[in-house]
């Protein structure tokens, strides 16, 4: 036994390692209502993981980076450096310095006309941005990220949009403390919801395995042509929308589905050669001071003239409420002066008389002896009952149940009374004993 | 007879080289290959990281070296993207145990036989790559065979040039 281990060491312990892989990748993949999705929000063992490693490439990055040259610029001046030294010693230094001084000029002004186009994008589209440089990439062609030197540090967050002066460029993928992981729009991975300008069809767009963006998900559309402007649809709750995304380049059917086409996107924005990105950290508009000024002066206009118009729906209703008083003389007692009527009288909340509680509720229970009834079965209204309901209840009530003729309504005991008068059990919500 | 008489070529063709190369090789490798997409603006037909697996396990000649050191290049790949974390692993651990594998038993001072162990284990690595991808994580990653052919031909120029670079640093007796 001892001799299979020692044999098949190295076998053992790639297999061994091959398992600890394949089980820490069935733990990432979460599997969700429409398939398996890796790309989920990481784990925390996985995400210390990524930040390990984006700290220790990230500063060589920032290094590299942070020469306004570069290994580029450096190979160039090396070799200007050697061809002017062949022809003279003297002159060498001072084209050296010149030019040295002009790629530092022409590299300035050309970040300078980069950030000067950012500023306009910036306040053409009035949201809140930072701006952020790319320092590096994932290093495969199979996973379109890139790294930023703007973190969490800088008020960045998950899913927030990244754009260029040219168009939308991804969306913040993971955070760390002073750097960010961006998903570019080409990415397999990646999508957002986008429309074409002039036809107003909507679809989903995303990379497909050459990092070329297509929009999916599209019915088959005669007036989809090359040339149709894409913009974001602002469904997606990352990208605002109106932002420019890219140019139909051609359409093409879906290898997929019959009855479906792939619209094949020409990016706005340069995916391969990005520099200088926005990071759109708040989708609320960012007013100039006269805009905010503006603002608070409608929204103070706005609020007198609901006061005013308030004001005259309470001058209403109490116009409403005299007239109706006015022709409903039951609410009004002529024995008491005007602003002593029950109506206006806000201390009492319910004007209306009740009547007292009725003693026997149905026609078949037998009224008490003290109580005056008759144990013949028959209903005793106009007797030992009467009295006691006789200040509130109407005589309208009592024929619903005894009488088949309503009794007339006195004058002054208006008809709206009545109905609460004949609902003997009111009070419990029970059925009466008509219904039994 | 056999085995001892390769236990003896290999005892004696292990290349040794001081720690910091060890360290610093990789993440050099590692460094570049994050950052040199941004110079080439999108022609990435090379893997540095796969291509220092292969030296170093051809060096060694120790499969479980060559296991471990494609493992930890893998997984810092794929740390550094936005798949899950293993998939690169997986295929540059494989890599790593066969390139040391195949280091005992052939004669790698040959250019000829660095430049076909180099295409081929890049082949693989890419092949193990998509199959991973499409089977274990049900992902659409699509085989691109003229593109991983390119990068398959850009790692053995790499190792062409860098081989004979990485050799000066070895210790010798």
């Amino acid at each position: 036994m001892e001799s299979f281990f020692v044999r098949y060491r190295n076998f053992l312990v790639l297999l061994a390692i091959l398992l600890a892989q394949i089980v820490g990748l069935a733990v990432q993949v979460h599997r969700t209502d429409s398939g398996r999705n890796t790309d989920a929000r990481d784990g925390t063992g996985v995400r210390l993981i990524r930040m390990w490693a984006e700290a220790l490439v990230s500063p060589p990055e920032r290094l590299i980076h942070s020469s306004k040259t570069g290994v580029g610029g450096l190979w160039g001046n090396y070799i200007d450096l050697r061809h002017v030294r062949e022809q003279n010693q003297e002159l060498q230094k001072t084209i050296d310095r010149l030019r040295l001084e002009q790629a530092e000029l022409i590299e300035d002004a050309k970040q300078g006309q980069r950030l000067q186009a950012m500023l306009n994008f910036q306040e053409k589209y009035i949201y809140k941005t930072v701006a952020a440089q790319a320092i590096g990439t994932s290093g495969s062609d199979q996973s379109k990220v890139f790294f930023i030197d703007k973190g969490s540090a800088d008020g960045l967050d998950r899913d927030m949009a990244v754009i260029s002066a040219d168009g939308i460029v991804g969306k913040v993928r993971d955070v760390f403390p002073h750097t960010a992981q961006v998903l570019a729009v080409n990415d397999q991975t990646s999508g957002a919801g986008v429309i074409l300008e002039t036809t107003r069809i909507r679809g989903i767009l995303r990379g497909n395995a050459n990092g070329q963006l297509e929009m999916v998900d599209i019915l088959q559309d005669q007036r989809i042509k090359p040339g149709e402007k894409v913009l974001t649809a602002g469904g997606d709750m990352i990208f605002p929308r109106g932002l420019p995304v890219g140019v139909v380049e051609k359409v093409v059917p879906d290898p997929d589905r019959d009855s479906f086409i792939d619209v094949m996107i020409t990016p706005a924005a340069h995916l391969d050669r990005l520099d200088e990105v926005l990071v759109i950290t708040s989708t609320l508009p960012r007013l100039s001071p006269q805009q905010q000024q503006d603002v608070a002066t409608s929204e103070a206009e706005k609020g007198a003239e609901a006061a005013a118009i308030h004001d005259q729906q309470v001058k209403e209703q109490q116009k409403a409420s005299a007239i109706m008083a006015e022709r409903l003389p039951g609410l009004m007692d002529p024995n008491l002066p005007p602003d002593k009527q029950p109506l206006l009288d806000s201390s009492n909340p319910d004007p209306v008389t009740r009547p007292a509680q009725a003693l026997r509720p149905d026609r078949f229970t037998p009224l008490p002896k003290s109580a005056g009834g008759a144990t013949d079965g028959k209903p005793e209204t106009e007797t030992g009952t009467s009295d006691a309901a006789k200040p509130a209840v109407p005589k309208a009530a009592a024929p619903k149940t005894t009488v088949p003729k309503p009794a007339a309504p006195k004058p002054t005991e208006p008809k709206a009374t009545a109905p609460k008068a004949t609902a003997p059990n009111q009070g419990d919500g029970s059925p009466t004993g008509r219904n039994q | 007879m056999s085995l001892m008489g390769a236990n003896f070529r290999r005892d004696l063709e292990i290349r040794q080289y001081p720690v910091l190369v060890y360290v610093l090789v990789p993440l050099v490798a590692l460094v570049l290959q994050a950052w040199l997409p941004r110079v080439v603006r999108g022609y990435v037909w090379f893997d540095l990281p796969l291509v220092v697996t292969i030296y170093f396990a051809l060096g060694r000649r120790s499969p479980i070296q060559g296991t471990m050191m494609g493992m930890f290049m893998g997984l810092f790949e794929d740390a550094l993207s936005q798949h899950a974390i293993g998939v690169n692993g997986i295929a540059k651990t494989v890599c790593g145990f066969l390139a040391a594998s195949v280091g005992v038993r052939i004669d790698v001072e040959n250019y000829t036989i660095r430049l076909i162990m180099n295409f081929v284990l890049s082949l693989l690595a890419s092949v193990i790559y998509v199959f991973v991808s499409r089977v274990l994580l049900g992902l659409d990653q699509e085989w691109r065979g003229l593109t991983e052919l390119m990068k398959a031909v850009g790692n053995s120029v790499i190792a062409l040039v860098l081989f004979p670079l990485l050799d000066r640093l070895q210790v010798r007796e």
